[in-house]
């Protein structure tokens, strides 16, 4: 009804964009779908305001950037050169790799200069479900896939989009004896960019966290856990949902019946952080869309 | 869009406008802020060390020529963030609707089966508004009628209302614009509901009445972000939720000196939020307003406003 109202109130003021167009051609037509087939490529993009992202954008990345400045009046210094790099002339040497010393510090390094164009950004958003009885049999996997569809919205190039890629199965790495096996699947996850990022978080926030019971928060590590293992300077806030908590999400609430069973799930929130105490950074932004953190 | 709906925004700030019913929480809320030494909210990581603030004297007017070192002070651009989303734009507007009727026309097969039970009420709802849906997008034209026994067609028709009438729909949304834009109150929270609004404090300086943002000195050995705080609380009361969002200054103010001999004066700004409450002004400070970027421009100095323009958001 109120989308009704607001097509009709768009309508009055738009008469030119706010009704269908005139078809004056047929398109041609597709021979083996009988389809017609549209003169240009066509792409969706957003079709309605968003409000997490208007709140990203009007406040939160003001005050990230405050939060998160740190003040260097003076240039970086540049590495010490401990020992002497490969001569780039010296044909033996032209085009190998040339090793730092003490391997490549990964957690040691700092992050880039603050400046208002590397503000911390939410860049995507992981959700990954993993079946354990999918490796008796393929089929249990199926309903992790539907309730994936039906959360998140997302198909494979849907829109027009080649890169969006919809639910994708995950499969096993290793060979793990009696267990897995390389190739088999085990696993659903579906990647969430731009707008709908926003508003599965929007509905995380407003529908399921309020009501899963003995939640306080996103339990935080304890604050002598490393500072400079690769999670916590990878830019990366996960944490799990149990198995109730996606029956709480109105899309599969609607008709939880249909489904053989509730799957619990990990969500991945990652950012554009990097270096040195980016995970906490990535939680200061993170809990900015309201998702509380709790230290145990 | 309804007023409460948006209000899930940034601190819960659902603003209550009179005192009484939050003293117990700002209550609770001044204790904490005077007895911890650095109270933080979020878990950042450590910020750059203030030494500046350690070193600065205590307000002083005075004259010698000794004391070189220059005056400090804190002044708080408190904020109050949007509160229901942004109207749009013709243009944006068009655009919506346009890209709104690609989705729709290349969107995949809806499975009826799976969502709805055969014949049941809400698909019979799903159907009849998907129609208007569609002839919305497409014009009256494309929806293709099937044939229907007209008395089921009304008795479903009948059924839906009934079934609208249980959940509450058509009930009036809350109106955008809030009694206080038309009577023009500036100083209730819920005005402007669309726009970032900042506190302006009203006090006489040098025998002249001028706006400026809640202003104070530094003690001796106080962080400026906490002394920023602490003249807050003494300016407008401590009937009001904020929370400091940085302990980074967002910018400086160097105002003009009439006497050439005393000490430079700096001020540092930093951004704060207000979560509950309303402003109490203390004695010494004559009137508050809220108000949005354009209607500071016209309320104070123009050297003060070429100053602070680019710490406030145009939104």
């Amino acid at each position: 009804m109120a989308s009704a109202a607001l097509k009709s109130s768009v309508s009055s003021l738009l008469p030119r964009f706010g009704r269908p167009p005139r078809i004056r051609a047929h398109p041609r037509k597709d021979r083996a779908t009988g389809l017609p087939r549209p003169p240009v490529k066509l792409v969706t993009r957003e079709h309605a305001p968003c409000r997490l992202e208007d709140h990203y954008y009007n406040t939160l990345q003001d005050d990230l950037m405050y939060m998160t400045y740190k003040h260097e009046h003076l240039p970086r210094p540049t590495p010490r050169q401990i020992r002497l790099t490969f001569d780039p002339n010296d044909p033996y040497a032209k085009n190998r790799y040339n090793p730092p010393v003490g391997g490549s510090r990964v957690g040691k390094k700092l992050p880039p200069p603050s400046t208002a164009n590397n503000v911390i950004k939410l860049e995507k958003i992981v959700v990954h479900s993993m079946v354990k009885e999918a490796l008796q049999s393929k089929s249990n996997l199926l309903g992790a896939i539907m309730a994936l569809r039906a959360l998140t919205g997302e198909s494979h190039k849907a829109g027009g989009r080649h890169k969006v890629e919809g639910v994708q199965l995950v499969r096993g790495k290793k060979s793990v004896g009696g267990w897995i096996r390389p190739g088999v699947p085990v696993g659903a996850k579906v990647v969430l960019k731009g707008q709908s990022m926003y508003d599965f978080i929007s509905t995380l926030v407003e529908f399921v966290l309020p009501r899963l019971r003995e939640f306080n928060g996103v339990v935080l590590p304890p604050e002598s856990s490393s500072s400079s293992s690769p999670s916590s300077v990878s830019g990366v806030v996960s944490f799990g949902l149990p198995p109730q908590a996606m029956g709480f999400f109105p899309q599969i609430e609607v008709n939880q019946d249909s489904y053989p069973k509730m799957y619990g799930m990990h969500i991945h929130f990652v950012t554009n952080a990097t270096g040195l105490g980016a995970e906490n950074r990535a939680r200061a932004l993170v809990s900015g869309f309201q998702i509380p953190f709790v230290r145990r | 869009m309804s007023r409460i709906e948006a209000l899930a925004k940034f601190g819960a700030s659902v603003f209550t406008g009179r005192g009484e019913d939050v003293q117990t929480t700002s209550y609770f809320f001044s204790y904490t802020v005077r007895h911890s030494p650095l109270c933080r909210t979020l878990a950042t990581e450590a910020q750059a060390s203030m030494s500046a603030s350690t070193s600065s004297p205590p307000p002083q007017p005075t004259t010698s020529k000794k004391s070189l070192k220059p005056r400090l002070s804190t002044a708080i651009i408190l904020n109050r963030s949007p509160i229901i989303t942004r109207s749009r734009t013709p243009f944006e507007q068009a655009y919506y609707a346009y890209q709104a009727r690609i989705r729709r026309a290349l969107h995949q097969p809806f499975p009826y089966d799976f969502y709805f039970k055969q014949g049941s009420l809400l698909e019979t709802r799903f159907n009849l508004e998907e129609k208007e849906r569609e002839k919305a997008a497409f014009g009256p034209g494309f929806v293709q009628e099937e044939w229907q026994d007209p008395a089921k067609a009304e008795a479903d028709k009948a059924a839906v209302k009934v079934l609208a009438q249980q959940e509450g729909e058509g009930e009036p949304l809350t109106p955008r614009v809030h009694p206080s834009d038309t009577s023009g109150d500036t100083k209730s929270l819920d005005r402007a509901g669309e726009r970032n609004l900042y506190l302006l404090l009203k006090s006489t300086e040098g025998g002249k009445d001028v706006w400026r943002f809640p202003q104070g000195g530094v003690d001796k050995s106080e962080f400026l972000h906490q002394a920023a705080h602490k003249q807050l609380l003494a300016q407008c009361g401590e009937t009001m939720d904020t929370w400091i969002v940085s302990r980074n200054p967002i910018g400086v103010y160097k105002p003009t000196q009439t006497d050439a001999n005393a000490p430079e004066h700096v001020v540092f700004f930093y951004k704060g939020h207000i979560m509950a409450g309303q402003a109490a002004p203390a004695e010494g400070i004559q009137d508050f307003a809220w108000l949005t970027k354009e209607e500071i421009e016209k309320q104070v100095d123009k050297t003060y406003w070429e100053n602070v323009k680019d710490m406030l958001s145009d939104f």
